[in-house]
């Protein structure tokens, strides 16, 4: 099967989208993450939901995790304020070569697409159409992959 | 001619350890091969020979204190006594930062200064973040104090450690000599921050409740064995304090309670050696090589003997221009080489009689003098670093002009320090 036939439609964002809707729609979704293509529906990146945290989480608390518990569950409405009046360009790492994205051809195979999925750690992989100027037609989740790739369960057999 | 390779060994190695055109570790153990090959360093040179060898003494001492700080670590009480301190001072800025370098300046005489400013600059940020106050006066701060705090005592700084090991000190001769005066410099350094740091002090009264909403309780992640390592701990001091009566090395003490913590802690080895800094144990063994071939060879000898002769009975402008050229030079350069180098030059000036204040005068300088610039101290290095993963950039400049303020403030101190204890009053 080709990532043509394993994309499935997903909705995607621009730099400019506002952070807060952007996290919330992948929350509200269960989206493992967000495809962000530029003005001209070109992917620019892929912005998995680990990078939202990272913006969330102070980084004095990614380097020293105990101080999350001094911290208190009631901390994390202030933390998720920090999305307020940002977007999504502020929640990206850094910009990336599309070389560098997790996006694949429509033509690739399940096998490619998984390679690509475990060597950049992402969750979620764009289908891009070469023949149509590289625009988006699709992304494949790794759910979605998973369950075509592994056998099916016995008691669903 | 021989003397002449070696030396150009060495200043080619030093050359290169100084500029970090390679990594430190590669240049110290190129320059340590290179003396083998040059036959001037066999395997019982380097190995057996207390005087040119690998001194391992210091390097056992430091990959002890190294396992110790491992299990301390996982107990949660640095963050503990960091955030209980800040809340004793209800969110009032300039006393939080006296709490906090204070905090730093006593870790640092038991730790070393890079695990210390590692272990406090994240509850500084949490802290200052609360408190809606700049971090980054608080954090040049704790970089300065812990690198005073650890000049106090024999294990608070490597050069300490190695000054202890060449000299024959013992940790009572290092509190009783550079303890004192490195209280005196906190308390000097503290009304420092008052000035230098000012414009930092901006009480807010509403932002105090976030500060005390934190509970410091919480991040003890275990209790058992924080209470079991605060024993072993306090029995590896009492056994540096009592080493030298026991008649037992500060190496032995360390070692005993590292092996005491991991087998208390039951540990796995990734955790209780997390904090073995291997590459910097590799970096001694191969500077100890390279200084032990100019031994050897004859060089510090015939260096020592013409310092010696120039200096002749002037004890104090030998103490004073030891101090002062140690303080340059460890702000430009990494004092471990330095003081690896000098040693066995002091070590050739006291046996001709110059009184032992020229150790003191070493470390005071080497260990000291980092605070001038941004990258003399490895401390320095580490919070510019921190600071600028948490978005609060700290330039070159930036650092090196409190740095500098506060080098030439405490340079001043200790020499009159020197010469009021070892030749006015001496």
């Amino acid at each position: 099967m080709t990532a043509r036939n394993l994309a499935q439609p997903f909705p995607v964002v621009t730099p400019d989208t506002d952070a807060m809707d952007a996290a919330q729609a992948m929350a509200g979704r269960h989206w493992p993450g967000l495809i962000v293509c530029n003005d001209d529906g070109r992917p620019y990146t892929i912005l998995p939901g680990s990078e939202v945290l990272r913006f969330l989480i102070p980084t004095y608390v990614q380097d020293d995790p105990v101080l999350a518990r001094a911290l208190g569950e009631e901390a994390s409405d202030e933390l998720c304020r920090k999305l307020v009046h940002r977007t999504v360009r502020d929640l990206l790492a850094k910009p990336q070569d599309l070389d560098d994205l997790p996006v694949v051809d429509a033509d690739a195979t399940s096998l490619e697409v998984a390679a690509v999925m475990a060597h950049m750690h992402s969750p979620l992989v764009a289908v891009v159409d070469e023949h149509d100027g590289n625009r988006v037609i699709g992304a494949i989740t790794v759910n979605r992959l998973l369950d075509h790739l592994l056998p099916p369960h016995p008691a669903q057999a | 001619m021989i003397e002449v390779l070696v030396v150009a060994v060495f200043v080619a190695a030093y050359v290169l350890i100084a500029t970090e055109r390679i990594h430190r570790v590669a240049a110290a153990l190129s320059g340590a091969a290179a003396m083998v090959l040059l036959g001037v360093v066999d395997a019982r040179v380097a190995f057996f020979s207390e005087k040119t060898g690998v001194d391992w003494n210091v390097i056992f001492l430091l990959l002890g204190m190294m396992v110790i700080v491992s299990v301390l670590k996982q107990t949660g009480v640095f963050e503990y006594v960091a955030i209980w301190a800040a809340k004793r001072t209800r969110g009032r800025p300039f006393a939080t930062m006296v709490m906090l370098v204070v905090i730093t300046a006593v870790a640092s005489a038991l730790l070393d200064n890079v695990t210390t400013v590692l272990l406090i600059a994240p509850v500084t940020l949490l802290v200052c973040d609360r408190l809606s106050l700049p971090p980054v006066p608080f954090l040049i701060a704790e970089a300065l104090a812990s690198n005073i705090g650890g000049t106090a005592t024999l294990i608070g700084d490597p050069p300490n450690i190695i000054i202890a090991s060449r000299a024959g000190l013992t940790f009572n001769d290092f509190a009783a000599n550079l303890a004192p005066i490195v209280i005196v410099l906190i308390v000097v350094f503290i009304g420092l921050c008052r000035v230098l740091f000012r414009s930092a002090f901006t009480y807010d009264p509403e932002r105090v409740a976030a500060l005390m909403a934190l509970d410091e309780r919480e991040v003890i992640k275990d209790r058992p064995l924080l209470l079991r390592s605060a024993i072993v701990l306090v029995a590896v001091m009492i056994g540096f304090v009592a080493h030298s009566a026991l008649h037992i090395e500060p190496s032995m003490v360390a070692l005993l309670g590292a092996g005491a913590l991991v087998a208390l802690s039951r540990l796995d080895p990734p955790e209780f050696l997390e904090e073995v800094e291997w590459p910097t144990l590799v970096f001694f063994m191969g500077l100890f090589i390279m200084v032990g071939a100019l031994v050897e060879v004859g060089v510090i000898g015939r260096l020592g003997g013409l310092l010696t002769a120039a200096v002749g009975d002037r004890y104090l402008l030998a103490s004073s221009v030891l101090l002062g050229g140690s303080a340059l030079l460890s702000g430009i350069v990494d004092n471990i080489p330095y003081v690896a180098t000098m040693t066995p030059l002091v070590q050739t000036m006291v046996d001709a009689g110059h009184a032992t204040a020229l150790w003191w005068a070493l470390a005071l300088g080497a260990d000291l003098g980092g605070n001038a610039t941004a990258v003399g101290a490895s401390a320095n290095v580490v919070v510019i670093g921190i600071a600028a993963r948490a978005g609060h950039p700290i330039t070159f400049w930036q650092f090196t002009k409190y740095g500098s303020v506060v080098a030439a403030v405490t340079i001043a101190v200790r020499r009159l320090y020197l010469f009021l204890r070892y030749y006015a009053f001496g």
